[in-house]
């Protein structure tokens, strides 16, 4: 336990996610309730179809709930109307996605601000100037994410998800499509975020390494939370997916 | 309108102007009963249709003047061949008895025994109501009024007394119409100029002439169709890229597994000619709704169309399909090649990628398109022939339509910076998305661009022609009233109406202005009728070194340009042949400068005095004494013209206006027309909208994930739709403005010398669009709202 004061920044509590109904019924979430702690980067993993990135979808207010509740800051997002789910998602949450993070028309500093400037909010300077240098990107502020390589592009959405001081960030798969040099620089500076901007993060991912970063992981298998691993090792990782599988 | 007549007697003089117009000898009354004794004849009847308006009972006339149906005046009697059969009442007889069409009786709120006051050539004069007639089983045909008399009240009041227009003919059966024709021309000997048609001759050269009469309407008509089809082929290639881009995938996926380039277009290109089938033949019975429709619009306003139903000829129905189909291929042709030469890879590419790249020939073909227009332009300008005019309007418009894309982002961004700045980021992006893709948005807007510049060319003619009219008669018009008589050419103001305001006290002149037909040198001419001793001092015609006074019953005054070109300098003669085949010598006394009114040759009402024409006044002017109360004047005239029936009593710059403001009906029904373009521009806006919409679904579905509301993503596209729209306008507007120009320009020998820009017309131009970008929004803004944010994200 790295947090000693742990407060709760999202839970699932008895979440159940059905697609389909009758004989085509699928059960991606069963009854699932896991807390996130603040401060803490948690990892969510699985094989495929284990609900990891719809849990991930329910949580973070992208996807309806069949039963059971979501809270994020200890309100329920099974209550809220679409509108209240997206200035929600603007005020508290931060998005990394897998790929296709940014939007073309806007440079890098307009990506960042993106959430802020939709909410027309006044961004906190310091913060966000903290945030660039974090992530090295001073240089690249007007550039357009055509003219950023794969790398530069991903570190502008992790200085958008962090630029609105969220409560929480979400991370679907955020090195995916990174080569390994770039991905370890992405996983460092979220790691950076949490240690060093006492931010709180959730990652989606399958890569053992990519979840070695966090300080906590829940393993999912067939829409039910199985496991929960501390201080987790790439190896220990490994061990404990290939037992998974089986 | 002739199907119970055999035979029909005309006289073989006539004279035949522009515009359809023509006046045929009348021939004498005495030879009805010779061709009634013919053998084979079995009834005969003499006709008149000339012009007469009938009061209605709260002494407003029926029927509109100028470009109504005709109000006329005829002969109504007992007959074999009668086209006219009696609903109530009788045939008049007697020079105090009428009888009406049964839609005037009803539309002037008459029943037998009223009496009716009746406007013609000679005056107006009252009558007793004694019949109500039916024309065949339709109320009153196309419309126009009549108002029926025995034959010699029709003759004398209608135009010459002892004088009919034709003799209708009906056989016995004994004989072919063809034979009984022959047998009454054999009868009449060639000097009294007369021919026989058969009934169906007579119908045949009927149609003919209206179908004349219409066809300057079927040019106007088609030069919309045209364009209509120009601005529909833009909608139709962007239709046909989004299905190409839509279908990228799938088809990169059948040139991956072996289809050719070949096989994919021409698949797209069978789909066209499906689709323009089946469009053409949905918009050719969507026309034939509509003018089923409107005719019986018209039925149930009171103008029965008697005919045998709608015609839909197989040439219409052939072309129609045709056309269509030709240009849906033709459209499509550009975006079916695209679509083959998608590179198999991209099968495995993610969503459609916005391809944007302006190549640099672009640039240069589109600048070399217009500046060769300009240089048309320029030499017509010069002094090359007007003709060539459309040339280099053409090469403009093509040029810029070429340029857009290259045009497109720096204007758009500009247009766009309002809504940057009032909208924050989601006009940002607005602004950024209207010129992402500038080919597509050129294209988009293209429409409107085409339909806005005509409309500001054809307002700014409009705005110049108005000045023109307000300086013409404010120079030329020297008194306080007019009495004004919209004509086309047949009918007007009866000329003992201005003999009859002479008459008034305060009225120092009144003094009409009239045309008159007649042929020179073997073509038909208007002449301007005037009357010497009432227009000086009160209508100036600008003559030069001559005097009204000099114009005498054998003189012709002619414009300076007309005696220039035709060699008929002061002092020579024309010879001139009237309506009824009499001649005259008229020697040109005098030149003046003022066309514009007058035309090319004006003569003296006592130069036709006693002849067998018809001649009516387009106006009277009236100057009143100096001294007179104009509101007393005006009071007098009023009366007097309310008396006599018709026409419409105008101050001076009413008058003025008037003239002017008649420009606004041609306006109208251009604007009408354009409309059609509007609604193209507004569904072209639409598809493309939609299309982009569909393009950036994941990236749509990404803002709604970092907190982007419904309302942003409407606002988003909503904005872009309004900056498309108004690039379109601005640029309509510069190519309408400087087209205008130009046709004003080579209109200044007809005397445009003025040219004003539309400002109204500009602002309300550029309001208009943006409703229609707004509009066009709609639908697109709500689809955009639909993507899914979790299928937009997740798919890869």
């Amino acid at each position: 336990m790295n947090s000693p004061v742990s407060t709760v920044a999202a839970s699932a509590v008895n979440l159940s996610k059905i697609y389909g109904s009758g004989d085509s019924e699928v059960r991606a979430l069963d009854n699932v309730s896991v807390d996130f702690a603040t401060g803490e980067f948690t990892a969510i993993m699985g094989p495929s179809g284990s609900g990891k990135s719809t849990l991930m979808h329910c949580i973070a207010g992208l996807d309806e709930l069949t039963s059971g509740s979501a809270l994020i800051d200890g309100e329920d997002l099974s209550t809220m109307s679409d509108k209240e789910l997206t200035t929600l998602r603007r005020e508290k949450i931060g998005f990394i996605f897998q790929s296709f993070n940014l939007v073309p028309t806007l440079t890098a500093e307009e990506n960042i601000l993106l959430p802020l400037l939709l909410g027309n909010t006044e961004p906190n300077k310091a913060w966000v100037d903290r945030v660039i240098d974090t992530v090295h990107l001073r240089n690249r502020l007007s550039h357009r994410p055509s003219e950023l390589s794969g790398g530069q592009q991903q570190r502008v959405a992790v200085a958008r998800a962090l630029a609105s001081e969220p409560h929480i960030i979400f991370a679907d798969e955020p090195t995916g499509n990174l080569d390994s040099t770039t991905g370890t620089e992405i996983l460092t500076f979220m790691r950076k975020a949490v240690d060093e901007l006492g931010q709180t993060i959730v990652m989606v991912t399958h890569d053992p390494v990519a979840a070695s970063y966090s300080d906590r992981i829940v393993f999912l298998a067939d829409g039910h939370v199985v496991d929960e691993m501390r201080d987790p090792t790439p190896e220990r990782v490994l061990d404990r997916m290939k037992n998974l599988g089986n | 309108m002739f199907k119970n007549i055999d035979g029909y007697v005309r006289s073989t003089e006539v004279v035949e102007g522009e515009f359809g117009l023509q006046e045929r000898t009348r021939i004498p009354l005495a030879m009805v009963e010779k061709v009634r004794n013919v053998p084979g004849v079995a009834d005969v009847s003499p006709d008149i249709q000339a012009f007469a308006r009938i009061i209605a009972k709260d002494g407003k006339p029926l029927g509109s003047e100028g470009n109504g149906p005709p109000t006329f005046g005829s002969v109504g009697e007992d007959f074999k061949g009668a086209l006219w059969t009696i609903v109530d009442g009788r045939f008049p007889a007697g020079p105090k008895e009428v009888a009406l069409d049964e839609a005037s009786a009803k539309n002037g709120k008459y029943t037998v025994g009223d009496t009716v006051k009746v406007v013609a050539q000679s005056g107006s004069r009252e009558f007793t109501l004694v019949g109500i007639a039916s024309y065949g089983d339709v109320r009153s045909p196309g419309g126009a009024t009549f108002a029926l008399f025995d034959v010699e009240t029709a003759a004398e009041f209608l135009g010459k007394p002892g004088f009919v227009d034709a003799i209708l003919v009906v056989g016995d059966g004994t004989r072919t119409d063809e034979q009984l024709a022959d047998d009454i021309d054999a009868m009449f000997d060639p000097s009294d100029k007369v021919e026989t048609l058969t009934g169906a001759e007579i119908t045949k050269e009927t149609q003919d002439d209206i179908g004349q009469a219409l066809s300057f309407f079927g040019i106007i008509l088609s030069t919309f169709s045209y364009i209509a089809l120009g601005v529909g082929s833009f909608v139709i290639y962007n239709v046909f890229s989004i299905s190409a881009a839509q279908r990228q995938r799938e088809n990169a996926l059948l040139r991956a597994v072996g289809a050719s380039r070949r096989q994919i277009s021409r698949a797209m290109l069978t789909e066209s000619v499906v689709v323009g089938l089946v469009g053409s033949v949905l918009g050719m019975l969507g026309g034939i709704g509509l003018s089923s429709a409107l005719t019986a619009l018209l039925k149930g306003l009171g103008i029965d169309i008697p005919s045998s139903g709608l015609v839909v000829t197989a040439s219409t129905v052939v072309n129609t399909i045709v056309i269509g189909v030709i240009v849906t291929v033709l459209s499509a042709w550009l975006p079916a090649r695209r679509a083959g030469k998608v590179p198999p890879l991209a099968a495995m590419r993610s969503t459609a990628i916005e391809v944007a790249q302006v190549g640099r020939t672009r640039t240069w073909i589109g600048l070399a398109a217009i500046a060769l227009g300009l240089g048309v332009i320029g030499a017509v300008i010069g002094g090359l022939g007007t003709s060539w005019l459309g040339l280099g309007i053409l090469f403009v418009f093509g040029g810029t339509i070429v340029l857009g894309p290259v045009i497109a982002p720096p204007v758009g961004r500009f247009l766009g910076t309002p809504a940057a700045k009032l909208r924050g980021i989601t006009g940002v992006m607005a602004r950024q998305n209207s010129v992402r893709n500038p080919k597509r948005t050129a294209r988009t807007a293209s429409p409107v661009l085409i339909g806005v510049a005509l409309v500001t060319a054809v307002s700014a003619l409009a705005a110049s022609i108005k000045g023109q009219v307000n300086d013409i008669f404010t120079e030329q018009f020297k008194g306080d009233f007019a009495i004004n008589f919209q004509s086309s050419g047949f009918g007007g103001l009866s000329p003992s109406l201005a003999d009859g305001l002479n008459r008034i006290e305060g009225v120092e002149s009144a003094t009409g202005i009239g045309t008159l037909l007649v042929r020179i040198d073997g073509q038909g001419r208007l002449l301007t009728v005037i009357t010497p001793s009432t227009i000086e001092g009160n209508y100036d015609i600008g003559l030069v070194g001559a005097r009204y006074s000099d114009l005498d019953a054998s003189g012709i005054f002619l414009s300076k340009d007309w005696s220039e070109r035709n060699d008929k300098p002061v002092g020579s003669t024309i010879k001139v042949t009237l309506a009824d085949a009499s001649e005259r010598t008229l020697t040109v006394r005098g030149l003046y400068e003022n066309d514009d009114v007058a035309g090319n040759r004006v003569v003296s009402r006592e130069m036709f005095a006693g002849a067998n024409v018809q001649s009516f006044d387009f106006g009277v002017y009236v100057k009143k004494t100096a001294d007179a109360d104009a509101g007393e004047v005006r009071a007098a005239l009023q009366k007097a013209v309310d008396d006599y029936g018709q026409g419409k009593l105008l101050s001076k710059q009413e008058y003025i206006d008037e003239q002017a403001g008649s420009v606004n009906q041609l306006l109208g029904l251009i604007y009408g027309l354009l409309l059609l373009s509007v609604v193209i521009a507004i569904v072209g806006i639409i598809i493309t909208l939609l299309l982009s919409v569909f393009e950036r679904q994941r990236e749509i579905g990404l803002l709604r994930a970092v907190g982007m509301t419904k309302g942003q993503v409407r606002t988003t596209v909503r904005w872009e739709s309004v900056i498309t729209s108004l690039f379109g306008a601005v640029m309509g507007i510069v190519l309408g403005v400087g087209l205008g120009w130009t046709i004003v320009f080579a209109l200044r020998d007809q005397g445009l010398t003025s040219f004003q820009v539309p400002v109204g017309t500009t602002v309300f131009i550029m309001v208009m669009s943006f409703v229609v970008g707004v509009l066009a929004a709609i639908y697109p803004a709500w689809r955009a709202t639909k993507v899914n944010v979790l299928e937009s994200l997740v798919t890869t």
